[in-house]
């Protein structure tokens, strides 16, 4: 009975499906406790506890009522005031961008989850019975494994009955994308959109304000984006992040990972300053700042329409962290323990790290690229707590005067080291390559320094203007007559 | 104003690692960081956790409350037969700079005063606690008590009449007497 069970489960429920459900949950309940993380990073800089009353316990559930639990009760009953809060909806509103904003936030950056590899690829062996006589072509196999499943070898018949042993292997990520890189990135820009139609039907200038800011933010943060990605993407000449992550998957001189963070430090830093911005985050919360937007493009949101976008900004958080842990730290690569446990490192073909029999090493993967997720997340949280906002014109500064040019040159000098070393073969990176690529980060750098200082300084941000009337033109104090001197 | 009164503050000059922005950011970050395992690790963090922690609790200085002179909720004073203090002489709500205290003043019961207030009404949501009144008292009749905690659901409801005047000073003659 299971074990037709299992057999009919195999068969038609692909494994993305399920892979797509557990993710799609994780993701949604780790935002919930983000906010949570969020408020307790915040009162840990500023000395204090944060939220420690509410516990799973609710005050009201048996047992575990008066359980404080430091207040791991407390999203699920911010997401139940959410729920239950009056939806208000101010008049003059445009009423159906109103409400499409925050669903087209939030609908983006779910579906940028689908890219994410959580756990290189699954290769298994089954055997199924294939009801037809005669020969066995491929074609029959692969319509019996569910969608998703890709046939590897031939079916091998056993004895001469009508069963045959397949093998056959699927991705361990919902969609198996070859140009995964290039999808999140298009997806996400989309995000954009939430923000600034929320702006615009709000119909309050505060919001306008916020939604254009976000924009042009947005917009500017996205070339260096680009530009730092094609940086990795040029390395290895593929945009499918499973593969990019199987890349990384070794050691130099045995001992040090060869994760990308290590040949490229200078496109990771701008990677993560980009990633920041296009979140839409202190110190680039310039679409939302609190002290002269009220509340940027959100202000006139409020209840559920509100923590959509809540979610949606804190969703794309981790869609960008993952990225980044895949492009540069190796993604699911769990290094030096894989030793001892030699399905987690790929047990078929020592070529292809990814390709593991073992389910269990998939969710152990798919675990330890979520807790280097993780770590990203926290250090969004920290640097919010530490930076203060940038101005207006600082922000453009630093993404046009400042991460473009950078990028560009690290990008030239990408491509001179990659054509010398390997012209049109795309594999590992090797010791030396990766030596070289670092010295070219450090010359980069350091020629930044240089020019910099040779450039002519920005004009200065407070000029004084002569306009009459203004404090640097005031008329004198008349003295009043009679007044002895 | 003069144009040479006009100081201008020139900007500090960074050094080449500081335009780089990442070394003064990481300097940050550590600050912010030490903060963080200050509080997670070692515990030193800086919150009383109220309704079971109080100020008044704590040594002032460990960021406790120095009762003896605090103002909080006003009271009405008994003499020792257990009558209000109080002899109707407005004092305090003339000296009142929220005109939060209305007085009705009536004929005394008692011969040993001519007038005692009939009504008493003190609306603790105007009042700035202070302690004018306390002052102008020439009966020390009224006084601002040390208690802080009080709460009501309706505006009415914070509005404290005789009765609850003079309650507040049964409650708290134990811990502070006249």
């Amino acid at each position: 009975m299971i074990d037709r069970l299992i057999e009919w489960w195999t068969a038609n429920i692909p494994p993305w499906a399920l892979i797509a459900l557990i993710a799609h949950g994780a993701a949604m309940l780790t935002v919930a406790y983000l906010i949570l993380l969020e408020r307790k990073v915040a009162s840990w800089v500023q000395d204090r506890i944060g939220p420690n009353r509410v516990g799973l316990g609710f005050g009201i559930l048996p047992i575990i009522k008066n359980w404080k639990m430091n207040g791991l009760g407390q999203p699920l009953a911010d997401g139940l005031k959410f729920i239950v809060k009056e939806d208000y909806r101010p008049a003059g509103v445009d009423k159906i961008l109103f409400t499409v904003a925050p669903a087209l936030m939030i609908v983006v950056v779910i579906i940028s989850i689908a890219v994410l590899p959580w756990g290189g690829t699954r290769q298994v062996q089954r055997v199924i019975t294939i009801p037809r006589s005669g020969n066995v072509v491929s074609d029959d196999a692969q319509s019996h494994l569910a969608q998703g499943d890709r046939l590897f070898g031939d079916p091998v018949r056993i004895g001469n009955t009508r069963q045959y042993q397949v093998t056959y292997r699927y991705p361990f990520q919902i969609a198996s994308l070859n140009i995964g890189v290039l999808y999140i990135l298009a997806v996400l820009s989309l995000a954009v959109y939430g923000v600034v139609i929320g702006g615009w039907a709000s119909n309050n200038k505060y919001s306008f304000l916020g939604g254009l800011r976000a924009t042009v933010n947005m917009i500017s943060y996205e070339i260096p984006l680009g530009l730092s990605v094609i940086c990795v993407v040029l390395m290895y000449g593929t945009l499918d992040l499973n593969l990019l992550v199987e890349q990384q998957c070794h050691y130099w001189a045995k001992i040090i990972p060869a994760w990308n963070v290590f040949t490229q430090p200078l496109a990771f830093v701008m990677f993560l300053i980009c990633i920041h911005a296009e979140a839409n985050r202190a110190p680039f919360d310039m679409a939302e700042a609190e002290q002269e937007l009220v509340g940027g493009y959100h202000t006139e949101y409020s209840a559920m329409r509100f923590a959509l976008f809540f979610l949606g900004e804190y969703a794309g958080m981790i869609t960008t962290s993952a990225v980044c842990v895949a492009l540069f730290f190796g993604g699911w690569h769990l290094p030096w323990i894989e030793w001892a446990w030699p399905a987690l490192k790929g047990n078929v073909d020592a070529a292809h790290p990814a390709l593991t029999t073992s389910l269990i090493a998939c969710v152990v993967r798919a675990l330890v690229f979520f807790g280097k997720t993780l770590f990203f997340l926290f250090v969004f949280m920290w640097v919010r707590w530490s930076l203060p906002r940038l101005r207006f014109d600082q922000l453009m500064m630093l993404a046009w005067r400042g991460l473009i040019p950078i990028s560009l040159t690290l990008l030239m000098m990408t491509a001179i080291i990659v054509y010398v070393y390997r012209g049109n073969s795309y594999q590992r990176i090797d010791g030396s390559m990766a030596m070289t690529l670092l010295v070219a980060n450090a010359i980069v750098a350091a020629l930044i320094m240089i020019i910099t200082s040779l450039l002519p300084p920005p004009p200065a941000t407070n000029r004084r203007l002569t306009v009459l009337g203004s404090r640097f033109n005031k008329p004198p104090i008349p003295i009043a007559a009679g007044v002895a001197e | 104003m003069k144009d040479s009164d006009v100081i201008i503050l020139e900007e500090p000059k960074l050094s080449r690692a500081d335009q780089f922005y990442l070394p003064q950011i990481l300097i940050g970050l550590g600050t912010t960081m030490r903060h963080m395992f200050n509080v997670v690790v070692r515990g030193k963090d800086r919150v009383i956790q109220y309704p079971e922690e109080k100020r008044e609790d704590l040594p002032v200085e460990k960021g406790g409350m120095l009762l003896k002179t605090y103002r909080g909720v006003h009271r009405l004073n008994k003499d020792d037969e257990g009558r209000v203090k109080c002899v109707a002489c407005f004092m305090c709500s003339t000296a009142c700079p929220a005109n939060c205290i209305h007085i009705e003043a009536a004929e005394s019961p008692w011969p040993d005063r001519e007038k005692y207030p009939a009504k008493f009404d003190i609306d603790e949501l105007r009042c700035i606690y202070c302690g004018m009144c306390e002052e102008a008292c020439p009966v020390d009749a009224i006084e601002l008590s040390h208690v802080y905690d009080i709460v009501g659901l309706t505006r009415q409801e914070m509005i404290f009449d005789k009765a609850k005047l003079l309650n507040i000073f049964d409650e708290t003659v134990k811990n502070e007497p006249m």
